[in-house]
């Protein structure tokens, strides 16, 4: 393993998952919780010939920035696509269910400094959401995470870091929407139907799954960062995550709140206006919209760096 | 009779007719908030009396098509469904929010779907937000003191199951005799991906609840609170549900319902068996360092 300085200046996209969730936090402060020693495997797997990790393919634990204790997810992309079972389920809505705990306990005993000491939940997604090897126990998995999120509103803010191989799709592509900030890295992508179910459905003249760069601008960071849906577009740095995640577990409550795109009666109807013009457009490809939005020359987007495309992008405006 | 003549998949006006008081169903009114007919027709939303009492239903029209977005029809929810729906609870919590817990309307959620919107479109707009947009504001609902009940009477798919259901208090399904379907995926299609022997598979599929396709299997789960053995039960269940859903909150006793409630009624089922577990041991691991966080 890396030393934590050689991890931040790594790449993020290459990271593993316990590699993510040590970087996410402030040197030496992570504390992984069920790890691998504790052999909380799945007991499905191998009544169908399937092999275990010891971890179940997530990593959960809490670190601390500055004095926020920090409550981390990060999945695994290698083992079975980063699916959701019963057991890793479990785990990481057990993580977000401990932020809440702490929340409380930190109220009580710093009523007088909480907010420089409020958890803060961090989760790096890489999965294609349900586990079919267990799908109706990660199914129901997903349900509980989703209503433990409805609990930490407006008390525990929960970010969503998405930027490994697998992507965030399925089940899993909901769960980080309704999340209160996306941080993602130029390779993230979020979306809730993979891009084989696409082609699958539509036809290949519609929709090509093994077009590399249709997938991308349709799912990819860019994409999400021009409809407003990703919230901070970083470098493919672990460092640049772990200084935004320090950036959001400073910033008050209200703040924080601005940066949702779901949660509420407003939010639903700024979609929906998203939604009238895909109708009203019926966009062949991403870059139409991304021409609406004020992008000239759409096609020279996905090819410029990060920092380049920071600096020309034109974004949906936001009421 | 045979399956295709009692099956109520595609059925889901129909159900709302069963299911409430005669003749009490007005389509698009919430309380004051009237919604626009021709939107997100692959849903159906509005008020009607259950007992005599006012409630919100929320359900799947299997036969509308929307000519915006092809990908909708056979009672797939789209964009637009999905941000109906969500309106609809929205406007129900709107509509009582002064009042008492005892007078929050309960909400009933008609289940027949078999996915969300598998488009390109869906895919641009972001139809992750919303199916995800309406679990939040089910969950805001019940959390509220809305009493949600979801009455699945064909089709519970997947992701439109979690969009439309399991943000439930409490889940009713009607009997697998009906043509009732809950799984993630068809067994087929688990082989295609997975690469694992179909012949396996589909022995497993007889007995291992957390894989196998099934009502019965939910309901061991805890996943489904109660199978309804034919479609005339459906109406005095739900009415049964709600009655002891509203006692349950009423009782503060909301943490047996829901999606958590659902995983504390797995356990003493016996369907899942680890999740408990590991959620204790979580706990018992974060005690021993917890000074360390909380007064860093």
């Amino acid at each position: 393993m890396k030393s934590w300085a050689g991890l931040e200046n790594s790449s993020f996209f290459d990271a593993s998952a316990r590699e993510r969730a040590l970087g996410m936090v402030d040197k030496g402060t992570f504390t992984e919780l069920l790890n691998p020693l504790d052999r909380y495997c799945s007991p499905h797997l191998p009544v169908l010939g399937t092999a275990v990790e010891f971890d179940d393919g997530i990593v959960t634990g809490v670190g601390l920035l500055g004095k926020h204790p920090v409550f981390v997810v990060s999945m695994e992309g290698k083992f079975i696509g980063g699916a959701i079972g019963e057991v890793n389920g479990a785990k990481m809505v057990s993580t977000i269910r401990l932020a809440l705990k702490a929340a409380k306990s930190i109220k009580e005993k710093h009523p007088n400094d909480y907010d420089d000491r409020r958890p803060l939940v961090a989760i790096s997604f890489e999965t294609g959401g349900v586990r079919l090897h267990e799908a109706n126990a990660g199914l129901l998995a997903h349900a509980e995470v989703m209503d433990a999120f409805q609990d930490c509103r407006g008390t525990v803010p929960i970010v969503a870091v998405v930027g490994s191989k697998v992507g965030c799709f399925g089940g899993m592509g909901f769960v980080a929407a309704a999340t209160d900030v996306i941080v993602m890295n130029e390779e993230g992508r979020i979306g809730l139907t993979g891009p084989e179910v696409i082609e699958q459905e539509m036809g290949k003249e519609e929709f090509d799954a093994s077009d590399k760069a249709l997938v991308y601008r349709t799912t990819g960071a860019k994409h999400k960062y021009i409809i407003q849906d990703c919230n901070y577009l970083v470098e493919d740095r672990v460092g640049d995550f772990h200084n935004v995640l320090a950036e959001v577990a400073d910033m008050p409550m209200a703040e924080i709140e601005k940066m949702r795109r779901i949660g509420s009666l407003k939010l639903v109807q700024e979609q929906q206006e998203l939604v009238k013009l895909v109708g009203d457009m019926q966009p062949k490809d991403s870059m139409d919209i991304w021409k609406h939005f004020g992008n000239k020359k759409p096609e020279a987007l996905p090819e410029m760096s990060t920092a380049e495309f920071l600096k020309v992008v034109k974004r949906r405006k936001r009421p | 009779m045979d399956e295709l003549d009692n099956t109520m998949i595609g059925r889901g006006r129909d159900a709302i007719e069963m299911i409430v008081d005669a003749n009490s169903f007005d389509e698009n009114h919430i309380e004051g908030f009237e919604f626009d007919p021709e939107y997100g027709p692959g849903s159906v939303v509005g008020t009607a009396k259950i007992d005599g009492q006012t409630v919100t239903i929320i359900a799947n029209d299997a036969q509308a098509f929307n000519d915006r977005f092809p990908v909708v029809f056979g009672g797939v929810i789209g964009l637009e469904e999905g941000y109906k729906m969500a309106t609809a609870v929205y406007r129900t919590l709107e509509a009582d929010k002064d009042k008492p817990l005892a007078e929050k309307r309960p909400v009933i959620l008609i289940v027949d779907t078999p996915g969300n919107g598998p488009g390109k479109m869906e895919e641009i707009a972001g139809m992750n937000k919303s199916t995800g947009g309406y679990q939040l504001a089910l969950a805001e609902a019940r959390k509220t003191g809305h009493p949600i009940v979801a009455m699945v009477i064909g089709r519970a798919i997947s992701g439109a199951f979690l969009c439309h259901g399991l943000q439930a208090d409490h889940i009713l399904a009607l009997s697998k005799d009906f043509g009732t379907m809950i799984h993630v995926m068809p067994t087929t299609s688990v082989s295609r991906i997975t690469k694992m022997d179909i012949e396996r598979l589909e022995e497993l599929s007889k007995s291992n609840p957390v894989f196998a396709a099934g009502v019965e299997f939910f309901y061991k789960l805890g996943g489904v609170q109660e199978i309804v053995e034919n479609v005339e039960g459906m109406r005095d269940a739900v009415i049964r549900h709600i009655k002891e859903i509203a006692a349950m909150k009423a009782e503060g006793k909301s943490e047996l319902l829901g999606p958590w409630g659902r995983g504390i009624l797995g356990s003493k089922r016996g369907g899942r068996t680890n999740r408990m577990d590991t959620i204790a041991k979580m706990n018992e691991e974060f005690d021993v360092v917890a000074d360390k966080y909380i007064n860093a």
